[in-house]
């Protein structure tokens, strides 16, 4: 009897020993793999090893560093080679270090992905990031990012920036944008010359321009709405042309209310463009990516993109006969717009970020490539292949190399410009931006006018500028 | 002390382990978390109690009421419509001889395939200008119908897509419970002049029942908790047609401003909703159906 109380006493004991066992050598796995990151100085060099040229020997313990991208897909692959050369170099340079590469679609890593990451203190150590209020200046906050004022001034490229403003926080720079981009229409020359069309410079020609695309039966406009950041691009400009450039910042500074005249117009433009019918039917439905399938295949004149999907359309497998014949204009002056008119959007807001969780041998992995990403040859690389403005300053001989004509128009717009204004999803707070993003598409459906639309805004508006 | 098993302390020392690996993995993050529900948390900064007004925000927001709506849209659908056409292809396939195998394979196939599939699946069948389905419709001269893009249309084609999806594992499960009705209850019948429409009304379905009854409370259940479906086709969108809690609750606590103390108040209010409905149901109809040989 008393042996039976004993055996099942023992039973128990050994099983749940067991269970602690493998909760415990799991426990032991982890830390070990830790170390092998962070302890293990024999190989690693010092943190000046980030240039790779002391480089601590072919033997270096390996060791991995995740790396965070959106470069999927065809639009993507230019972008996507640069990357992939620059992750072969830092590899090469740096002894041991492997880069663990992880694509993840744009809007799921900047609004799933990387928010939970941010909450649970584990982003991988380099992704893609956007600047701004929304995304780096709010994790830069919360500690989550890494100071990269030490290395880019260490590299001697902190005052080659173009604009480093949506990372910047408190005099301190928390990511580095890859690219600048402008946003504008861009339109179908053959089809612009078919039908008798100039290049719009005034409001009334761009509005004639769609009226005459529309009695073709050609939609003017291509649109994928079913992700509101989409139209909310035109929307800005037009914001930009009625308020003046001034609104973008203007909104959470409290100098520029949603519900003034001048913002209601630019709203209003647009209502009435849905419902003059100038942009896809059935955008609601319809993806980002959507938009330039209608665009591509000519069921649409025009589009207005960011300057990023230049690379497109010099690209026959992705253009098809629409390869190199497209141009690119900015939104024309309005009348009655406000502040400079021939402002035009300019973001420096992509880029990538780094984690302030990073052992000594990661922060050299980082920091070469920092090195390796951001100099003249790959920014020229971006802007030669992939269309993209560059973030850095080129000399005027590599600007020259330039051949797409695309892309000098697209630089051409930017000179003649007299400004700049930002993109106000990285200026307003983010409750401010989710609520435009939910009033854009009820515009859309028609279900709110453009003034229930600002009246919403500024209520949220006044609300967040309230709890600052 | 002649037998240990029936002394109640080797009971509880047995039931130890167990209990503290439900209490780790399942009590402890389930109240933990629950507690975040009256804080307003982002994930990243410091946080506050601030008591009950995530779930007051909640109710106050049409967004929400609508998502609930729209829950109880997907419960009526399935239960009003659903389980009738499962009882009827059941019945159907239960009374041929000939290919029943292939039949049940085929209509359990949609169920285990993963929803996104099912997802881009009906995309296709829905897209506006080259879909099948438009282009059928354009047939009887039927203008296009933009079914996930229009707002009225939205929630029918994600209903349907479900639908789809679901039908066949029911229809798999009464199958087995009609199959396994004995013979002789039918061959009685016959004896007495009933007809097979008689047969199938008075004998079958009463029968499954129980089952039946099951099938209901789980299409509560997942009418309840339904999400994947939506954020595949839809994301909720066409403004708002195609909400449900699950997928306002997703959009709310991640995505653009993450507000993860009202994302769990949402679903604390879900867990509620779910608890009520399906325990309203076991207390009225559910009872009544009880006991058979299910």
């Amino acid at each position: 009897m008393k042996k039976r109380l004993g055996a099942a006493i023992l039973i128990l004991f050994i099983a749940l020993s067991t269970v602690l066992a493998a909760c415990g050598s799991d426990k032991n796995e982890n830390a070990s793999k830790g170390n092998e990151g962070s302890a293990s100085p024999g190989a690693s060099a010092p943190a000046s090893a980030g240039t790779g040229d002391d480089a601590g020997g072919k033997d270096a313990e390996p060791f991995t560093v995740s790396l965070r991208h959106i470069q999927i897909g065809e639009a993507q692959k230019f972008r996507k080679a640069i990357l992939d050369d620059v992750v072969k170099k830092t590899e090469a340079e740096v002894p041991g270090l492997k880069f663990e590469l992880d694509g993840v679609e744009d809007q799921v890593n900047r609004f799933t992905k990387l928010p939970a990451e941010m909450a649970a203190g584990n982003p991988p150590k380099i992704f893609d990031l956007f600047g701004g209020a929304g995304d780096a200046l709010k994790y830069a906050k919360a500690g989550r990012l890494l100071d990269v004022t030490p290395i880019i001034e260490e590299l001697g490229i902190a005052d080659k920036f173009l604009n480093l403003s949506q990372f910047t926080l408190d005099g301190r720079v928390y990511g580095l944008p890859i690219g600048g981009s402008t946003e504008g229409f861009f339109y179908n020359i053959p089809m612009f010359e078919k039908y008798g069309i100039k290049v719009p410079t005034t409001l009334e020609e761009l509005e004639a321009a769609a009226e005459t695309l529309k009695q073709n039966g050609i939609t003017p406009f291509a649109m994928g709405s079913k992700a509101a950041w989409v139209p909310l691009m035109m929307v800005n400009t037009l914001i930009g042309r009625y308020a003046g450039p001034e609104a973008i910042d203007g909104f959470p500074a409290g100098t520029h209310a949603w519900n003034s005249p001048e913002v209601t117009a630019a709203f209003a433009k647009y209502e009435e463009w849905v419902k003059k019918g100038y942009f896809t039917k059935g955008e609601l439905g319809l993806e980002y990516a959507d938009m330039l399938n209608q665009f591509v295949t000519g069921k649409a004149g025009m589009m207005f993109d960011g300057s990023w999907r230049a690379s497109v359309f010099k690209d026959p497998s992705q253009a098809g006969e629409l390869t190199g014949q497209v141009g690119f204009f900015p939104m024309p002056p309005v009348p009655g717009g406000k502040g400079d008119q021939t402002y035009v959007n300019g973001n420096y807001s992509n880029g990538y970020g780094f984690s302030a969780d990073l052992n000594e041998r990661e922060l050299t992995a980082v920091k070469a490539f920092i090195k390796n990403m951001y100099n003249e040859e790959m920014q020229l690389r971006g802007l030669l292949e992939d269309g993209v403005l560059p973030s850095m300053k080129l000399s005027g001989d590599a600007l020259g190399k330039v051949e797409d004509p695309l892309v000098k128009q697209i630089m051409e717009t930017m000179r003649r410009a007299g400004g700049a204004f930002s993109h106000f999803d990285s200026t307003v707070h983010s409750e401010v931006y989710k609520e435009s993003e939910a009033q854009i598409q009820r515009l859309i459906a028609g279900r709110a006018t453009a003034a229930e639309v600002t009246e919403a805004l500024q209520k949220i508006q006044e609300i967040a500028n309230a709890n600052q | 002390m002649k037998h240990p098993m029936r002394n109640p302390w080797i009971y509880t020392l047995f039931t130890v382990p167990t209990l503290l690996l439900y209490g780790m993995f399942f009590l402890w993050p389930m109240l933990s978390s629950a507690y975040y529900a009256f804080t307003d948390w982002n994930g990243l900064e410091n946080y506050r109690y601030v008591g009950w007004s995530n779930f007051a925000a909640a109710f106050g927001d049409p967004d929400f009421r609508r998502a609930i709506v729209n829950n109880l849209i997907f419960i009526g659908f399935s239960i009003f419509v659903q389980i009738p056409l499962i009882v009827l292809f059941a019945l159907l396939i239960a009374s041929v001889r000939r290919l029943r195998g292939f039949y049940k394979t085929t209509v359990f196939v949609p169920s285990i395939v993963s929803t996104s599939v099912i997802g881009i699946l009906w995309g296709f069948i829905y897209e506006p200008e080259v879909g099948p389905l438009n282009r059928l419709l354009a047939l009887f001269g039927a203008g296009p119908v933009y079914w996930l893009a229009e707002p009225k249309w939205a929630l029918p084609a994600v209903l349907i897509a479900n639908a789809w999806q679901w039908m066949g594992f029911y229809i798999v499960l009464v199958l087995a419970a009609i199959l396994a009705i004995p013979r002789e209850l039918h061959e009685a019948a016959v004896v007495d002049g009933a007809n097979g429409w008689q047969r199938e009304l008075n004998i079958t379905v009463p029968l499954i029942m129980p089952l039946i009854s099951v099938v209901v409370m789980l299409s509560i259940a997942g009418g309840m908790r339904v999400v994947d479906i939506v954020l595949v086709m839809t994301k909720g969108g066409p403004v708002g047609a195609t909400e449900v809690m699950a997928s306002y609750m997703v959009n709310e606590a991640m995505g653009i401003n993450p507000n993860y103390g009202f994302g769990t108040a949402i679903a604390l209010i879900i867990f509620a909703f779910a608890l009520l409905l399906t325990s309203l149901y076991q207390l009225t109809f559910g009872r009544r159906t009880e006991g058979g040989y299910f």
